[in-house]
């Protein structure tokens, strides 16, 4: 007999330390990495150019949830390569044209000209799922905050935005891909709610107003 | 002879299925006087309930069994229609009533994608399969010598759905149909366990199906 086989039980003793092993690992960190091409949005481009500038908390966004007791799992959920594509396609169907700034908008800073400038941040992020609720359903819930400002960096307007997205249990079969899938409704969400209601904001409303060109033919539909 | 019964196990055991019942209610209200010829149609599930949320199998289920019964009905597939519409029809957006298309098609871009797309009709679709009550319990071991289970287990699915039709040129709902099924499904385990599955979902599917197909082939 080769030395490299092993007696049925030996066999049984490793299967029996793989299915241990699988246990414990699922006691360790969740990590969830949120990747998604999202759609272009079907709307008439408003007539402006935007800038854009993303800083590093956004650009590389994730939310970690440390575990509570031995029995929980800590989660990390990373949305930040997600944010960034989401709003990149959205905000270049939105506006007649999108430009990425150089810097952060500010007195002295060299930049592209644009007409202002948006800075999207997350401000809270929550996630439930079934273990923490008993309701069958993981759930998303983000809070963005926007800042439109003039490219020296003075406000024009700024406010919150609150994006929600969930996932039946039944749909999928592991805890983090229903996260994954719940935060990817939660972006589609957010860029629906931003798209829909970006110019009856009061704020950017009235700016829109304000702008020479605007004379009405800026607005999007509600 | 173990192995012809184990040969038998495996050819018999797709065919063991739980018994389901099934009701399906149909109102029409301005049967289409012809087919739908060129135009085509899209089954979207709604999900704006906070605790359930129509299954996206089951949307898909629906739109198969009505284009392997029917090849000559175009059915648009939810995500690409989606996405050939985004953000129109998140669950944030969507239109609630027909009426509401009206303010939609103001959006000339959006009008223009309706009319590439040819939908005549809508159909959209609320509901869930959900499982019931359960009952018995199974004890499942490992050890060196090998693995099985042993106990029984019993558990009931209840599936409901209404699907509402909307005439898209004319912005007005022209039909709904609904569709419950219930069934109790088995899992006996004796060393291996032997699952006796109720389709509840794949009853209410072809249900559905069914009555959507029989509006849509409508031929006078």
């Amino acid at each position: 007999m080769s030395g490299s086989m092993t007696t049925a039980p030996e066999r049984g003793l490793w299967l029996a330390a793989l299915v241990l092993a699988c246990l414990l690992a699922g006691c360790g960190t969740k990590q969830v990495v949120v990747e998604s091409e999202f759609p272009d949005p079907v709307m008439n481009p408003l007539p402006l150019t935007l800038g854009i500038w993303y800083d590093d908390d956004f650009a590389n966004h994730e939310f970690f949830d440390e575990a509570s007791g031995r029995a929980e799992s800590s989660w990390l959920v990373n949305t930040g390569q997600a944010q960034v594509e989401l709003w990149h396609t959205l905000l270049r169907g939105m506006f007649r044209q999108v430009v990425f700034m150089n810097g952060k908008p500010g007195p002295g800073q060299m930049n592209p000209l644009v007409d202002a400038v948006l800075l999207p941040s997350v401000d809270e992020l929550q996630y439930a799922i079934p273990a923490h609720t008993n309701v069958k359903v993981y759930e998303i819930w983000m809070r963005y905050r926007f800042q439109l400002v003039t490219m020296g960096g003075d406000p024009i307007a700024e406010w919150t935005m609150p994006a929600y997205g969930k996932t039946p249990t039944a749909f999928m079969q592991s805890d983090e891909g229903a996260v994954r899938l719940a935060a990817i409704v939660a972006l589609r969400d957010a860029g629906a709610h931003f798209a829909t209601t970006f110019t009856r904001v009061p704020q950017v409303e009235a700016w829109l107003n304000s702008l020479p060109r605007a004379g009405g033919q800026a607005q999007v539909l509600p | 002879m173990s192995l012809r019964l184990l040969l038998m196990g495996a050819v018999l055991l797709p065919w063991l299925t739980g018994c389901v019942n099934a009701t399906v209610d149909q109102m029409v209200f301005n049967s289409p006087t012809a087919g739908i010829g060129d135009a085509s149609v899209v089954i979207l599930g709604r999900r704006h309930a906070s605790d359930y949320e129509t299954e996206p199998g089951f949307i898909s289920c629906v739109g198969g069994h009505i284009e392997a019964r029917d090849p000559s009905i175009r059915v648009i597939d939810e995500l690409e229609f989606l996405n050939a519409l985004y953000p129109w029809f998140e669950p944030r957006t969507a239109p609630l009533r027909p009426s509401d298309l009206e303010k939609l098609f103001e959006h000339r871009d959006v009008a223009e994608k309706f009319a590439a797309l040819q939908t005549r009709y809508m159909i959209w679709i609320d509901g869930s399969t959900v499982r019931g009550d359960s009952a018995g319990s199974m004890t499942c071991g490992i050890g060196p010598g090998g693995a099985g289970c042993f106990g029984f287990g019993t558990w009931s699915d209840d599936a409901s759905y209404e699907a509402t039709i909307w005439d898209i040129s004319q912005r007005a709902e022209v039909g709904r149909i609904s569709a419950t099924a219930s069934g109790q499904s088995y899992m006996p385990a004796v060393v291996l366990p032997i699952p006796i599955i109720a389709p509840v979902q794949g009853t209410a599917c072809d249900s559905v199906g069914d009555q959507l197909l029989e509006f849509l082939s409508h031929t006078p």
